[in-house]
């Protein structure tokens, strides 16, 4: 039995073969259309769920959605560096990916004054791990002899990395000399200040339990995050919480639009290809119309026919999705680098998600044709040569 | 079911005495109405196990319409068609495909060799639809047919006769109990067609039943019976 479906098999497979060889022009072009279908199904499966999803989850993930600053009412506009430990003890750990208070004040730099803030390096990491960074972050706690310093502020200052500074706060009268550890380039007002740790700040303006605000970085979806504001107000009304506007939502948004966009260019290109391999099909069949009557004649019933012609669909599928698959990795790069400046790396289930729609598309535009040879008549189309 | 058939030892020559033989062929009323056409009136035919039958009659006389019918490639507008005593005209075309493979060798008035596959492999064909494709088997018979040296000849490269042999040596590798010929020596030259004749009687001889259409009346004395057709119906007959 084995043999025997060995040896079927073997003569099915050797007739596909001549038949389509027969017709590399026509297989080509039905390949063609597969593969321009596998390709931008692929390429943009890719950039879905590599870049987009990596993106929206960083973007999600990132930046400070919580800001907490003194009650209005407060004299110096300061609330207790004590109130900030117990906010964040409020927070679930899981939930809370990063917080930093932070205490400013202004400083002289010799040529001109810039503002300093005293901050919780390792928290500020952890809410802005997007920041570009040249040089490296503070990451000791303690450190009273390092700083890091905004872009724009050390391009005015003419500061290079590893460079010393002396600060003077002008108030107090203190002095503090620091090396530039690293340069922050945020985009935004952070490109202009000077950044030391908390304990340093305080000693330098002289505010020993108080600070100015903190930014918090809490995992909360939907209005989570306006009950944990109000939650923290009811509980601490020298501090006024409230929930921030993260970049991310409206970027997200974009992503959205954009991911419903890629989702309706495949599905255009998809009912494309299976119109292309549809016509092809068809011609081949109205071509073949003689031979298929002859193996009728034979002795070849609906079910060899039909199988013959869905082995056919599907070699040409096959052929097709693996070039496409090729050339869909190609231009998910192009799109990659043009629409998110990123590499795009191939996730494993890009290769079943697009097999299964090249798939979906040659079977449905084989019906209509497979269905055309199956209802040929032998007696009808066995005339003349 | 028809395999069994097929095993049963066959009378070496039923003879003429077509009455004592089982009716392979029978039609009754049988008509084919294309549109205005009536290729086939009411024809009555019974044609014997192991009779040699040939049918004669002018062109557009029904002849091919008919073998048509007989063959299951198929139905007739009315009328009954009984293979082995079971009637034909009803069944799905799964089964007619069935018997095609099983009981019937076709050879066409034209050749229709499918043209990417060479000689060896168009014999395979119908043993592939049959059973399961055998080279030696099929080897064997082109010899039979005198092709052996063109066995992996595509069919444009083989000469109108060669083609007409494969064709044969495809109607019969399956071994089948009743052959239809639509005129298989119409394309041919008389060397050829010689030996075509002789392939036939051979295979009367060994017992199969034969109908064959030809417009020749030497070849249409070879069989021992003649139905004469016209205007889709029976003529006349002649019985040698
Ligand atoms: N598919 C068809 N549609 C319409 N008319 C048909 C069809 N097939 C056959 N006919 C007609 O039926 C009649 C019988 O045709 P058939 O082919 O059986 O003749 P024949 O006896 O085989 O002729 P020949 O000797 O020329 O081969 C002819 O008038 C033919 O025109
Ligand atoms: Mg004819």
């Amino acid at each position: 039995m084995a043999v025997r479906s060995g040896v079927v098999a073997g003569f099915r497979w050797l007739m596909l073969r001549k038949a389509l060889s027969r017709r590399k022009a026509r297989a080509a072009v039905a390949i063609a259309s597969i593969m321009v279908g596998a390709a931008v199904v692929s390429a943009l499966a890719a950039l879905y769920f590599d870049i987009s999803i990596k993106m929206s989850q960083e973007l999600r993930a990132y930046g400070a959605n919580f800001f907490v600053g003194a009650d209005p009412a407060s004299p110096d506009r300061r609330f207790p560096a004590a109130r900030y430990d117990a906010i964040l003890a409020e927070i679930p750990a899981d939930r809370l990916t990063g917080a930093s208070p932070f205490l400013y004040g202004v400083v002289s730099l010799g040529i001109g004054n810039a503002v300093l803030a005293g901050v919780d390096f390792e928290g500020m990491r952890r809410i802005y791990p997007y920041w570009r960074v040249e040089g490296g972050w503070i990451s000791v706690a303690f450190d009273d002899r390092n700083a890091m310093i905004g872009k724009q502020l050390a391009e005015k200052l003419e500061l290079q990395l590893g460079a010393t500074i002396e600060v003077y706060a002008p108030e107090t009268g203190e002095k503090a000399e620091l090396r530039i550890k690293g340069i922050i380039e945020s985009g935004g007002p952070e490109d202009e200040q000077m950044f030391v740790s908390m304990d340093l700040a305080r000693r330098l303006f002289a505010v020993p339990e108080r600070i100015d605000l903190a930014m918090l970085s809490v995992v909360a979806e939907g209005d989570e995050a306006a009950r944990l504001a109000e939650t923290i107000n009811s509980a601490h009304p020298e501090a006024d919480a409230k929930p921030i506007r993260k970049i991310s939502q409206s970027d997200g948004q974009i992503l959205d639009k954009i991911e419903g966009f890629m989702a309706l260019v495949a599905f255009v290109i998809l009912v494309i290809t299976t119109l292309c391999v549809n016509a092809i099909m068809s011609a081949i069949v109205v071509e073949r119309t003689p031979e298929i009557g002859l193996q009728k004649a034979l002795g070849a019933d609906d079910r060899e026919i039909m199988t013959q012609f869905l082995s056919e669909t599907a070699l040409i599928c096959a052929i097709g999705l693996a070039l496409g698959l090729a050339l869909g990795f190609a231009l998910a790069q192009v799109l990659g680098q043009t629409v998110f400046g990123a590499w795009v790396n191939l996730r494993p289930l890009v290769i079943p998600l697009t097999a299964f729609a090249s798939l979906a598309a040659a079977l449905i535009a084989a019906i209509i044709p497979i269905r055309s040879a199956v209802r040929i008549v032998p007696a009808r189309v066995l005339k003349g040569e | 079911m028809f395999e069994a058939a097929e095993t049963e030892p066959r009378p070496a020559d039923p003879g003429p005495a077509r009455d004592r033989a089982k009716s392979v062929i029978r039609t009754e009323g049988l008509s084919m109405i294309f549109g205005a056409v009536r290729a086939l009136d009411r024809l009555d035919i019974d044609i014997a196990e192991g009779e040699f039958v040939s049918i004669m009659g002018p062109s557009g006389s029904g002849k091919t319409t008919l073998l048509n019918i007989l063959s299951c490639l198929d139905t007739p507008s009315e009328g009954v068609y009984r293979l082995d005593g079971v009637d034909v005209s009803g069944m799905s075309e799964q089964q007619r495909a069935m018997i095609r493979r099983e009981k019937i060798g076709l050879v066409f008035q034209q050749f229709h060799l499918i043209p990417y596959l060479t000689a060896l492999e168009n014999v395979m064909l119908a043993q592939h639809y049959h059973s399961v494709a055998d080279a030696g088997e099929a080897r064997e018979h082109l010899g039979n047919v005198g092709l052996a040296d063109r066995a992996d000849h595509l069919p444009s490269q083989l000469s109108g006769g060669e083609k007409q042999r494969v064709c044969i040596a495809r109607a019969l590798v399956n071994e089948p109990a009743i052959i239809l010929a639509d005129e298989p020596t119409g394309n041919l030259d008389e060397e050829n067609e010689k030996v075509v004749v002789e392939l036939l009687q051979r295979l009367h001889g060994e017992g199969r039943t034969i109908a064959l259409v030809t417009h020749n009346p030497e070849m249409g004395a070879l069989a021992g019976r003649t139905i004469y057709l016209r205007h889709g119906r029976l003529d006349r007959q002649v019985i040698r």
